[in-house]
Protein backbone atom coordinates (compact mmCIF):
# COMPACT_ATOMS: atom_id res chain seq x y z
CA UNK A 1 0.00 0.00 0.00
CA UNK A 2 3.11 2.52 1.37
CA UNK A 3 4.71 1.80 -1.58
CA UNK A 4 2.12 2.07 -4.40
CA UNK A 5 1.03 5.17 -3.05
CA UNK A 6 4.74 6.67 -3.17
CA UNK A 7 4.98 5.28 -7.06
CA UNK A 8 1.93 7.12 -7.63
CA UNK A 9 3.16 10.20 -5.76
CA UNK A 10 6.10 10.26 -7.73
CA UNK A 11 4.58 9.88 -10.80
CA UNK A 12 1.64 12.86 -10.07
CA UNK A 13 4.94 14.99 -9.69
CA UNK A 14 6.30 14.74 -12.53
CA UNK A 15 2.75 15.11 -14.15
CA UNK A 16 2.15 18.27 -12.24
CA UNK A 17 5.66 19.91 -13.02
CA UNK A 18 5.91 18.77 -16.70
CA UNK A 19 3.80 21.26 -18.03
CA UNK A 20 5.36 23.93 -16.29
CA UNK A 21 8.79 23.02 -17.05
CA UNK A 22 8.21 23.10 -21.02
CA UNK A 23 6.59 27.00 -21.21
CA UNK A 24 10.15 28.24 -20.68
CA UNK A 25 12.63 26.37 -23.01
CA UNK A 26 9.36 26.61 -25.58
CA UNK A 27 9.47 30.25 -25.82
CA UNK A 28 12.73 30.23 -26.49
CA UNK A 29 12.61 28.17 -29.67
CA UNK A 30 13.15 29.08 -33.09
CA UNK A 31 10.34 26.99 -34.78
CA UNK A 32 7.34 28.81 -35.63
CA UNK A 33 4.91 26.14 -35.00
CA UNK A 34 4.47 23.55 -31.66
CA UNK A 35 7.98 21.71 -31.83
CA UNK A 36 9.67 20.00 -28.88
CA UNK A 37 12.41 19.49 -28.47
CA UNK A 38 13.10 23.04 -29.90
CA UNK A 39 15.35 22.38 -33.12
CA UNK A 40 17.14 25.68 -31.65
CA UNK A 41 17.35 28.54 -29.23
CA UNK A 42 16.85 32.18 -29.51
CA UNK A 43 15.43 35.80 -28.28
CA UNK A 44 13.54 36.67 -31.50
CA UNK A 45 9.84 35.85 -30.03
CA UNK A 46 10.63 38.16 -26.70
CA UNK A 47 11.53 41.20 -29.15
CA UNK A 48 8.16 40.65 -31.26
CA UNK A 49 6.03 40.20 -27.83
CA UNK A 50 7.81 43.87 -26.54
CA UNK A 51 7.36 45.68 -30.19
CA UNK A 52 3.95 44.24 -31.39
CA UNK A 53 1.07 46.10 -29.99
CA UNK A 54 -1.32 43.22 -30.94
CA UNK A 55 0.07 41.82 -27.75
CA UNK A 56 0.91 44.89 -25.50
CA UNK A 57 -2.79 46.57 -26.22
CA UNK A 58 -4.40 43.29 -24.35
CA UNK A 59 -1.55 43.07 -21.79
CA UNK A 60 -2.13 46.54 -21.32
CA UNK A 61 -6.09 46.91 -21.01
CA UNK A 62 -5.55 43.49 -18.45
CA UNK A 63 -3.62 45.59 -16.01
CA UNK A 64 -5.85 48.76 -16.26
CA UNK A 65 -8.77 46.78 -16.03
CA UNK A 66 -7.34 44.47 -13.05
CA UNK A 67 -6.06 47.51 -11.24
CA UNK A 68 -9.49 49.51 -11.43
CA UNK A 69 -11.25 46.15 -10.75
CA UNK A 70 -9.08 45.78 -7.34
CA UNK A 71 -10.22 49.67 -6.55
CA UNK A 72 -13.83 48.89 -6.85
CA UNK A 73 -13.77 45.41 -5.39
CA UNK A 74 -12.13 46.81 -2.10
CA UNK A 75 -14.23 49.77 -2.00
CA UNK A 76 -17.55 47.63 -1.32
CA UNK A 77 -15.99 44.29 0.25
CA UNK A 78 -13.83 45.96 3.20
CA UNK A 79 -16.98 47.51 4.67
CA UNK A 80 -19.21 44.67 4.19
CA UNK A 81 -16.17 42.46 5.42
CA UNK A 82 -16.55 45.03 8.35
CA UNK A 83 -20.26 44.15 8.72
CA UNK A 84 -20.50 40.56 8.44
CA UNK A 85 -17.59 39.88 11.07
CA UNK A 86 -18.00 42.54 13.91
CA UNK A 87 -22.04 42.38 13.93
CA UNK A 88 -24.47 40.23 14.76
CA UNK A 89 -27.38 41.13 12.97
CA UNK A 90 -30.49 39.35 11.38
CA UNK A 91 -30.84 38.20 7.78
CA UNK A 92 -26.56 37.97 8.54
CA UNK A 93 -26.54 34.27 7.51
CA UNK A 94 -28.45 35.00 3.96
CA UNK A 95 -26.02 38.17 3.16
CA UNK A 96 -23.38 35.39 3.57
CA UNK A 97 -24.33 33.11 1.04
CA UNK A 98 -25.47 36.17 -1.31
CA UNK A 99 -22.01 37.35 -1.05
CA UNK A 100 -20.86 33.84 -2.09
CA UNK A 101 -23.44 33.25 -4.98
CA UNK A 102 -20.97 35.11 -7.81
CA UNK A 103 -18.63 32.18 -6.84
CA UNK A 104 -20.89 29.42 -7.12
CA UNK A 105 -22.27 30.83 -10.81
CA UNK A 106 -20.33 28.92 -13.91
CA UNK A 107 -18.76 32.18 -15.20
CA UNK A 108 -20.55 31.12 -18.73
CA UNK A 109 -24.05 31.77 -17.39
CA UNK A 110 -23.02 34.88 -16.14
CA UNK A 111 -21.16 35.75 -19.21
CA UNK A 112 -24.28 35.23 -21.36
CA UNK A 113 -26.08 37.73 -18.99
CA UNK A 114 -23.68 40.11 -19.06
CA UNK A 115 -23.49 39.59 -23.01
CA UNK A 116 -27.04 40.44 -23.43
CA UNK A 117 -27.51 43.23 -20.45
CA UNK A 118 -24.70 45.11 -21.19
CA UNK A 119 -25.28 45.11 -25.16
CA UNK A 120 -28.69 46.71 -24.22
CA UNK A 121 -26.62 49.64 -21.71
CA UNK A 122 -23.59 50.04 -24.49
CA UNK A 123 -20.96 48.51 -21.93
CA UNK A 124 -20.41 45.17 -24.49
CA UNK A 125 -16.41 46.37 -25.80
CA UNK A 126 -15.52 48.75 -22.88
CA UNK A 127 -13.05 48.92 -19.91
CA UNK A 128 -16.04 49.75 -17.97
CA UNK A 129 -18.19 47.03 -19.08
CA UNK A 130 -15.13 44.51 -18.14
CA UNK A 131 -14.44 45.98 -14.89
CA UNK A 132 -18.00 46.42 -13.76
CA UNK A 133 -17.97 42.41 -14.43
CA UNK A 134 -15.15 41.45 -13.08
CA UNK A 135 -16.07 43.16 -9.94
CA UNK A 136 -19.11 41.06 -9.32
CA UNK A 137 -17.06 38.02 -9.89
CA UNK A 138 -13.77 39.45 -7.64
CA UNK A 139 -16.09 39.91 -4.29
CA UNK A 140 -16.44 36.21 -2.86
CA UNK A 141 -12.78 35.55 -3.04
CA UNK A 142 -12.47 38.59 -1.70
CA UNK A 143 -14.19 38.31 0.75
CA UNK A 144 -13.53 35.36 2.33
CA UNK A 145 -9.87 36.40 2.27
CA UNK A 146 -10.71 39.51 3.94
CA UNK A 147 -13.19 38.12 6.90
CA UNK A 148 -10.51 35.26 7.21
CA UNK A 149 -8.44 37.93 8.23
CA UNK A 150 -10.58 40.15 10.36
CA UNK A 151 -12.03 36.85 12.23
CA UNK A 152 -8.26 37.21 13.55
CA UNK A 153 -8.10 40.45 14.81
CA UNK A 154 -7.55 41.50 18.65
CA UNK A 155 -9.95 43.44 19.38
CA UNK A 156 -8.93 44.36 22.81
CA UNK A 157 -5.79 46.21 21.28
CA UNK A 158 -8.70 49.03 19.73
CA UNK A 159 -10.43 48.73 23.26
CA UNK A 160 -7.58 49.60 24.87
CA UNK A 161 -6.89 52.42 22.14
CA UNK A 162 -10.42 53.86 23.01
CA UNK A 163 -9.85 53.32 26.80
CA UNK A 164 -6.83 55.94 26.15
CA UNK A 165 -8.77 58.38 25.15
CA UNK A 166 -8.67 57.89 21.02
CA UNK A 167 -11.57 58.52 19.35
CA UNK A 168 -13.14 55.95 17.15
CA UNK A 169 -12.02 57.35 13.90
CA UNK A 170 -8.21 57.74 15.56
CA UNK A 171 -8.38 53.86 16.66
CA UNK A 172 -9.62 52.51 12.67
CA UNK A 173 -6.58 54.89 11.22
CA UNK A 174 -3.59 54.49 13.90
CA UNK A 175 -4.76 50.52 15.49
CA UNK A 176 -7.12 49.21 13.05
CA UNK A 177 -5.62 49.86 9.67
CA UNK A 178 -1.91 49.27 10.29
CA UNK A 179 -2.64 45.95 11.94
CA UNK A 180 -4.92 45.33 9.56
CA UNK A 181 -2.45 45.97 6.48
CA UNK A 182 -1.55 42.58 5.28
CA UNK A 183 -4.75 41.24 5.28
CA UNK A 184 -6.04 43.87 3.35
CA UNK A 185 -2.70 43.43 0.74
CA UNK A 186 -3.43 40.03 -0.06
CA UNK A 187 -7.18 40.24 -0.46
CA UNK A 188 -6.67 43.21 -3.06
CA UNK A 189 -3.79 40.84 -4.14
CA UNK A 190 -6.51 38.06 -5.16
CA UNK A 191 -9.11 40.64 -6.47
CA UNK A 192 -6.79 41.60 -9.12
CA UNK A 193 -5.21 37.99 -10.04
CA UNK A 194 -8.98 36.97 -10.41
CA UNK A 195 -9.64 39.63 -12.86
CA UNK A 196 -5.88 39.60 -14.68
CA UNK A 197 -6.84 35.62 -14.78
CA UNK A 198 -10.84 35.90 -15.98
CA UNK A 199 -11.46 34.56 -19.64
CA UNK A 200 -14.64 33.25 -20.16
CA UNK A 201 -16.94 36.59 -19.35
CA UNK A 202 -13.61 38.66 -21.33
CA UNK A 203 -13.92 36.29 -24.94
CA UNK A 204 -17.71 37.47 -24.75
CA UNK A 205 -17.88 41.57 -23.49
CA UNK A 206 -14.26 42.64 -23.53
CA UNK A 207 -14.35 42.99 -27.56
CA UNK A 208 -11.69 44.55 -29.87
CA UNK A 209 -11.70 47.41 -27.75
CA UNK A 210 -11.21 46.69 -24.36
CA UNK A 211 -9.53 43.20 -25.31
CA UNK A 212 -8.01 41.55 -22.09
CA UNK A 213 -4.58 39.21 -22.11
CA UNK A 214 -6.77 36.06 -21.75
CA UNK A 215 -8.86 36.75 -24.40
CA UNK A 216 -5.76 37.31 -27.05
CA UNK A 217 -4.52 34.11 -25.60
CA UNK A 218 -7.41 32.39 -26.29
CA UNK A 219 -7.84 33.62 -29.37
CA UNK A 220 -4.01 32.95 -30.34
CA UNK A 221 -4.29 29.41 -28.69
CA UNK A 222 -7.48 28.62 -30.96
CA UNK A 223 -6.29 29.75 -34.02
CA UNK A 224 -2.69 27.84 -33.45
CA UNK A 225 -0.45 30.84 -35.31
CA UNK A 226 1.40 33.01 -33.28
CA UNK A 227 4.83 31.67 -31.54
CA UNK A 228 4.43 34.85 -28.94
CA UNK A 229 2.13 32.61 -27.17
CA UNK A 230 4.83 30.21 -25.71
CA UNK A 231 6.82 33.95 -24.63
CA UNK A 232 3.47 35.33 -22.72
CA UNK A 233 3.20 32.06 -21.25
CA UNK A 234 6.77 32.06 -19.76
CA UNK A 235 6.67 35.27 -18.49
CA UNK A 236 3.44 35.10 -16.61
CA UNK A 237 5.06 31.27 -15.51
CA UNK A 238 7.95 33.21 -14.47
CA UNK A 239 5.86 36.00 -12.63
CA UNK A 240 4.09 33.60 -10.33
CA UNK A 241 7.19 30.92 -9.86
CA UNK A 242 9.57 34.37 -8.80
CA UNK A 243 6.29 35.77 -6.53
CA UNK A 244 6.39 31.99 -4.95
CA UNK A 245 10.13 31.32 -4.50
CA UNK A 246 11.63 34.69 -3.77
CA UNK A 247 10.34 34.72 -0.05
CA UNK A 248 11.76 31.50 0.37
CA UNK A 249 15.09 32.60 -1.03
CA UNK A 250 14.81 35.43 1.40
CA UNK A 251 14.48 33.72 4.67
CA UNK A 252 16.78 31.19 3.48
CA UNK A 253 19.65 33.87 3.31
CA UNK A 254 18.19 36.04 6.17
CA UNK A 255 18.30 32.76 7.96
CA UNK A 256 22.12 31.94 7.38
CA UNK A 257 23.03 35.40 7.77
CA UNK A 258 21.55 35.50 11.06
CA UNK A 259 23.51 32.10 12.01
CA UNK A 260 26.48 33.49 11.08
CA UNK A 261 25.93 36.48 13.08
CA UNK A 262 25.34 34.49 16.62
CA UNK A 263 28.61 32.07 15.18
CA UNK A 264 30.63 35.14 15.86
CA UNK A 265 28.77 36.31 18.69
CA UNK A 266 29.47 33.37 20.15
CA UNK A 267 33.11 33.22 19.06
CA UNK A 268 33.37 36.83 20.65
CA UNK A 269 32.31 35.80 23.75
CA UNK B 1 -31.29 53.30 31.75
CA UNK B 2 -32.94 50.31 30.19
CA UNK B 3 -34.74 52.37 27.41
CA UNK B 4 -31.05 54.13 26.73
CA UNK B 5 -29.46 50.57 26.21
CA UNK B 6 -31.86 49.36 23.89
CA UNK B 7 -31.97 52.20 21.53
CA UNK B 8 -28.41 51.91 21.55
CA UNK B 9 -28.69 48.26 20.41
CA UNK B 10 -31.20 49.79 17.49
CA UNK B 11 -28.56 52.28 16.27
CA UNK B 12 -25.88 49.48 16.23
CA UNK B 13 -28.39 46.99 14.37
CA UNK B 14 -28.40 49.74 11.65
CA UNK B 15 -24.93 49.73 11.44
CA UNK B 16 -24.31 46.14 9.53
CA UNK B 17 -27.05 47.51 6.84
CA UNK B 18 -25.40 50.11 6.49
CA UNK B 19 -22.24 49.02 5.14
CA UNK B 20 -23.67 46.22 3.79
CA UNK B 21 -25.41 48.70 2.00
CA UNK B 22 -22.78 49.56 -1.60
CA UNK B 23 -22.06 46.01 -1.75
CA UNK B 24 -25.32 44.55 -1.76
CA UNK B 25 -26.97 47.34 -4.53
CA UNK B 26 -23.97 46.49 -6.48
CA UNK B 27 -24.68 42.69 -6.58
CA UNK B 28 -28.13 43.40 -7.14
CA UNK B 29 -27.37 45.75 -10.18
CA UNK B 30 -24.52 43.74 -11.82
CA UNK B 31 -24.83 40.12 -10.59
CA UNK B 32 -28.83 39.33 -10.18
CA UNK B 33 -29.98 41.52 -12.66
CA UNK B 34 -27.80 40.06 -15.10
CA UNK B 35 -28.70 36.17 -14.13
CA UNK B 36 -32.47 37.36 -14.25
CA UNK B 37 -31.69 38.53 -17.79
CA UNK B 38 -30.80 34.72 -18.85
CA UNK B 39 -33.89 33.33 -16.94
CA UNK B 40 -36.27 35.99 -19.02
CA UNK B 41 -34.48 35.49 -22.59
CA UNK B 42 -34.74 31.64 -21.94
CA UNK B 43 -38.33 31.74 -21.68
CA UNK B 44 -38.93 34.63 -24.24
CA UNK B 45 -36.55 34.65 -26.97
CA UNK B 46 -37.90 33.94 -30.00
CA UNK B 47 -41.33 33.53 -28.70
CA UNK B 48 -42.90 33.84 -25.16
CA UNK B 49 -43.06 30.07 -23.43
CA UNK B 50 -40.96 27.11 -22.49
CA UNK B 51 -40.41 25.70 -25.67
CA UNK B 52 -36.37 26.56 -25.55
CA UNK B 53 -36.40 24.17 -22.14
CA UNK B 54 -38.08 21.12 -23.84
CA UNK B 55 -35.88 21.30 -26.64
CA UNK B 56 -32.86 21.40 -24.35
CA UNK B 57 -34.18 18.63 -21.96
CA UNK B 58 -35.10 16.37 -24.87
CA UNK B 59 -33.15 17.39 -27.80
CA UNK B 60 -30.86 14.11 -28.37
CA UNK B 61 -28.21 16.75 -29.32
CA UNK B 62 -28.22 18.60 -25.93
CA UNK B 63 -29.17 15.17 -24.20
CA UNK B 64 -26.01 13.75 -25.52
CA UNK B 65 -23.77 17.44 -24.77
CA UNK B 66 -24.72 16.94 -21.23
CA UNK B 67 -24.23 13.55 -20.52
CA UNK B 68 -21.16 13.93 -21.82
CA UNK B 69 -20.69 16.99 -19.57
CA UNK B 70 -21.38 14.75 -16.50
CA UNK B 71 -19.57 12.20 -17.12
CA UNK B 72 -16.29 14.04 -18.15
CA UNK B 73 -16.75 16.09 -14.86
CA UNK B 74 -17.18 12.73 -13.26
CA UNK B 75 -14.30 10.96 -14.80
CA UNK B 76 -11.65 14.45 -13.64
CA UNK B 77 -12.92 14.22 -10.38
CA UNK B 78 -11.96 10.63 -9.93
CA UNK B 79 -8.63 11.08 -12.17
CA UNK B 80 -7.95 13.99 -9.57
CA UNK B 81 -8.73 11.87 -6.23
CA UNK B 82 -6.84 9.17 -7.83
CA UNK B 83 -3.65 11.75 -8.64
CA UNK B 84 -4.27 13.78 -5.78
CA UNK B 85 -4.93 11.26 -2.74
CA UNK B 86 -1.31 9.42 -3.17
CA UNK B 87 0.37 12.75 -3.19
CA UNK B 88 -1.32 14.75 -0.43
CA UNK B 89 -0.53 11.30 1.38
CA UNK B 90 3.15 11.97 0.63
CA UNK B 91 2.89 15.02 1.69
CA UNK B 92 1.73 14.68 4.99
CA UNK B 93 4.15 11.91 5.54
CA UNK B 94 7.53 12.90 4.43
CA UNK B 95 9.85 15.40 5.34
CA UNK B 96 8.98 18.79 6.29
CA UNK B 97 11.53 20.15 4.18
CA UNK B 98 10.09 17.65 1.42
CA UNK B 99 6.58 18.66 1.96
CA UNK B 100 7.01 22.68 2.01
CA UNK B 101 8.76 21.67 -1.77
CA UNK B 102 5.92 19.51 -3.36
CA UNK B 103 3.54 22.28 -2.13
CA UNK B 104 5.74 25.32 -3.62
CA UNK B 105 5.14 23.21 -6.93
CA UNK B 106 1.13 23.12 -6.37
CA UNK B 107 0.74 26.60 -5.50
CA UNK B 108 3.15 27.64 -8.09
CA UNK B 109 0.82 25.55 -10.97
CA UNK B 110 -2.23 26.40 -8.82
CA UNK B 111 -0.98 30.51 -9.41
CA UNK B 112 -0.20 29.74 -13.03
CA UNK B 113 -2.52 30.93 -15.24
CA UNK B 114 -4.91 27.86 -17.00
CA UNK B 115 -4.96 29.32 -20.39
CA UNK B 116 -0.70 28.95 -19.95
CA UNK B 117 -1.16 25.21 -18.68
CA UNK B 118 -4.01 24.46 -21.24
CA UNK B 119 -0.99 26.09 -23.92
CA UNK B 120 1.29 23.75 -22.75
CA UNK B 121 -0.35 20.58 -22.59
CA UNK B 122 -0.92 21.55 -26.12
CA UNK B 123 2.73 21.54 -26.55
CA UNK B 124 3.15 18.24 -24.71
CA UNK B 125 0.76 16.23 -26.33
CA UNK B 126 0.73 18.34 -30.03
CA UNK B 127 1.86 16.10 -33.05
CA UNK B 128 5.91 17.09 -32.88
CA UNK B 129 5.40 17.08 -28.97
CA UNK B 130 7.41 15.28 -26.33
CA UNK B 131 4.61 12.61 -25.78
CA UNK B 132 4.40 11.28 -28.79
CA UNK B 133 8.43 11.18 -29.31
CA UNK B 134 8.48 9.01 -25.92
CA UNK B 135 5.91 6.81 -27.46
CA UNK B 136 8.02 6.13 -30.95
CA UNK B 137 11.24 5.96 -29.32
CA UNK B 138 9.72 3.14 -27.14
CA UNK B 139 9.37 1.35 -30.50
CA UNK B 140 5.89 1.85 -31.20
CA UNK B 141 5.49 2.86 -35.18
CA UNK B 142 1.95 4.60 -35.12
CA UNK B 143 1.37 8.20 -34.21
CA UNK B 144 -1.45 8.17 -32.07
CA UNK B 145 -3.34 11.75 -32.45
CA UNK B 146 -3.56 12.73 -28.88
CA UNK B 147 -4.79 16.24 -29.30
CA UNK B 148 -8.36 17.61 -29.54
CA UNK B 149 -9.63 14.57 -28.06
CA UNK B 150 -11.52 13.58 -24.91
CA UNK B 151 -8.23 12.54 -23.46
CA UNK B 152 -6.37 15.85 -24.14
CA UNK B 153 -8.97 17.95 -22.79
CA UNK B 154 -9.38 15.61 -19.43
CA UNK B 155 -6.01 15.04 -19.08
CA UNK B 156 -5.68 19.00 -19.24
CA UNK B 157 -8.52 19.89 -16.58
CA UNK B 158 -7.26 17.42 -13.75
CA UNK B 159 -4.32 19.09 -14.15
CA UNK B 160 -5.51 22.05 -13.44
CA UNK B 161 -8.16 21.10 -10.80
CA UNK B 162 -5.69 18.52 -9.40
CA UNK B 163 -4.71 21.50 -6.93
CA UNK B 164 -8.12 21.87 -5.32
CA UNK B 165 -8.34 18.35 -4.81
CA UNK B 166 -4.86 18.05 -2.87
CA UNK B 167 -4.66 21.25 -0.80
CA UNK B 168 -8.27 19.49 0.20
CA UNK B 169 -7.39 16.31 1.40
CA UNK B 170 -3.72 17.32 2.65
CA UNK B 171 -4.97 19.75 4.98
CA UNK B 172 -7.22 16.84 6.47
CA UNK B 173 -4.42 14.59 6.71
CA UNK B 174 -2.50 17.50 8.48
CA UNK B 175 -4.61 17.18 11.45
CA UNK B 176 -4.91 13.47 11.73
CA UNK B 177 -4.03 12.48 15.00
CA UNK B 178 -1.15 10.14 14.86
CA UNK B 179 -1.99 8.53 18.48
CA UNK B 180 -5.39 7.40 16.55
CA UNK B 181 -3.61 5.51 14.38
CA UNK B 182 -0.91 4.15 16.68
CA UNK B 183 -3.72 3.23 18.70
CA UNK B 184 -5.42 1.10 15.76
CA UNK B 185 -2.08 -0.38 14.99
CA UNK B 186 -1.34 -1.50 18.65
CA UNK B 187 -4.97 -2.94 18.41
CA UNK B 188 -3.54 -5.16 15.20
CA UNK B 189 -4.68 -3.53 11.93
CA UNK B 190 -2.02 -3.73 10.00
CA UNK B 191 -1.74 -2.63 6.38
CA UNK B 192 -4.48 -2.33 3.60
CA UNK B 193 -7.16 -2.45 6.87
CA UNK B 194 -5.79 -0.25 9.01
CA UNK B 195 -6.03 2.43 5.72
CA UNK B 196 -9.52 1.13 4.80
CA UNK B 197 -11.26 1.07 8.45
CA UNK B 198 -9.51 4.30 9.94
CA UNK B 199 -7.46 6.30 7.51
CA UNK B 200 -10.22 6.75 4.73
CA UNK B 201 -12.73 7.71 6.51
CA UNK B 202 -10.71 10.11 8.64
CA UNK B 203 -9.89 11.91 5.30
CA UNK B 204 -13.43 11.27 4.18
CA UNK B 205 -14.01 15.28 4.34
CA UNK B 206 -11.15 16.00 2.77
CA UNK B 207 -12.39 14.13 -0.06
CA UNK B 208 -15.82 15.59 -0.36
CA UNK B 209 -14.32 19.02 -0.34
CA UNK B 210 -12.07 18.20 -3.33
CA UNK B 211 -14.72 16.08 -5.11
CA UNK B 212 -17.91 19.17 -4.68
CA UNK B 213 -15.02 21.45 -5.51
CA UNK B 214 -13.56 19.65 -8.66
CA UNK B 215 -17.04 18.29 -10.35
CA UNK B 216 -18.85 22.09 -9.90
CA UNK B 217 -15.55 23.63 -11.55
CA UNK B 218 -15.69 21.11 -14.22
CA UNK B 219 -19.53 20.94 -15.07
CA UNK B 220 -18.79 25.04 -15.87
CA UNK B 221 -15.55 24.57 -17.92
CA UNK B 222 -15.34 26.72 -20.88
CA UNK B 223 -11.74 27.10 -21.76
CA UNK B 224 -9.95 24.29 -21.77
CA UNK B 225 -13.00 21.58 -23.11
CA UNK B 226 -13.00 24.55 -25.92
CA UNK B 227 -8.94 24.63 -26.96
CA UNK B 228 -8.00 21.08 -26.16
CA UNK B 229 -11.43 19.35 -26.82
CA UNK B 230 -12.89 17.44 -29.71
CA UNK B 231 -15.14 19.25 -31.66
CA UNK B 232 -17.65 16.50 -31.78
CA UNK B 233 -17.63 16.19 -27.64
CA UNK B 234 -18.41 19.24 -27.05
CA UNK B 235 -19.54 19.88 -23.23
CA UNK B 236 -22.20 22.03 -21.98
CA UNK B 237 -20.41 25.25 -21.34
CA UNK B 238 -19.02 25.11 -24.94
CA UNK B 239 -22.59 24.57 -26.42
CA UNK B 240 -24.04 27.90 -24.62
CA UNK B 241 -20.80 29.47 -25.79
CA UNK B 242 -21.41 28.76 -29.18
CA UNK B 243 -25.07 28.93 -29.26
CA UNK B 244 -24.90 32.71 -28.40
CA UNK B 245 -21.86 33.56 -30.62
CA UNK B 246 -22.10 31.60 -33.45
CA UNK B 247 -26.13 31.26 -34.31
CA UNK B 248 -27.15 34.38 -31.87
CA UNK B 249 -29.62 31.43 -30.35
CA UNK B 250 -30.22 33.69 -26.82
CA UNK B 251 -32.89 31.46 -26.04
CA UNK B 252 -31.37 28.22 -26.56
CA UNK B 253 -28.35 29.23 -25.09
CA UNK B 254 -29.70 30.65 -21.80
CA UNK B 255 -32.00 27.88 -21.33
CA UNK B 256 -28.96 25.83 -20.95
CA UNK B 257 -26.88 28.25 -18.90
CA UNK B 258 -30.11 27.88 -16.76
CA UNK B 259 -30.20 23.95 -16.91
CA UNK B 260 -26.23 23.85 -15.87
CA UNK B 261 -26.54 26.76 -13.43
CA UNK B 262 -29.48 24.78 -12.05
CA UNK B 263 -27.20 21.49 -11.73
CA UNK B 264 -24.90 23.41 -10.13
CA UNK B 265 -26.85 24.78 -6.96
CA UNK B 266 -28.59 22.00 -6.35
CA UNK B 267 -24.95 20.41 -5.61
CA UNK B 268 -23.92 23.06 -4.09
CA UNK B 269 -26.88 23.23 -1.75
CA UNK B 270 -26.96 19.61 -0.56
CA UNK B 271 -23.31 20.08 0.15
CA UNK B 272 -24.41 23.42 1.87
CA UNK B 273 -26.87 21.85 4.40
CA UNK B 274 -24.39 18.70 4.96
CA UNK B 275 -21.48 20.82 5.57
CA UNK B 276 -21.69 24.64 5.03
CA UNK B 277 -20.81 26.27 2.09
CA UNK B 278 -18.18 27.95 3.67
CA UNK B 279 -15.89 24.99 4.15
CA UNK B 280 -15.44 24.37 0.77
CA UNK B 281 -13.04 27.41 -0.08
CA UNK B 282 -11.29 26.81 2.58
Amino acid sequence: MNTLMRVIAYAVIIFIAAPLVIVVPMSLSTASSLQFPPPGYWLGYYASYFSDPGWLRPTWNSIVIASATTVLTMILVVPAAFALVRHKFWGKGVANLMLMMPMAVPHIVMAVGYYSVFGQMRLVHTHLGVILAHTCLSVPITFLVLSANLKGFDRTLERAARSLGASPLQTFGHVTLPILRPGLLISALFAFIQSFDETVVAIFISGRDAETLPRKMFDSIRQEADPVIAVISSLLFLIVAIALIAPHVVSALRGRFTTKGQEKALIAQ
Amino acid sequence: MNRMISRLSEQQNLWPWLLLLPLSAYLLVFFAVPLADVVQMSVTEPTLGLQNYEKVLTGSLYRKVFLNTFMTAGIVTLCCLFVGYPLAYLMAHTSRRNAMLILLLITMSFWTSFLVRTYAWMVLLGNNGPVIWLIQAMGFEEKPHLLFTRFSSTLAMVHILAPYMIMNIYSVMQKIDKSLILSAESMGARGASLFRHIYLPLTAPGIANGSVLVFVICLGFYVTPVLLGSPREQMAAGLIGHQIEEFLAFGLGSAMAIVLLGVTLVILGIYHRRFGLDKLWG
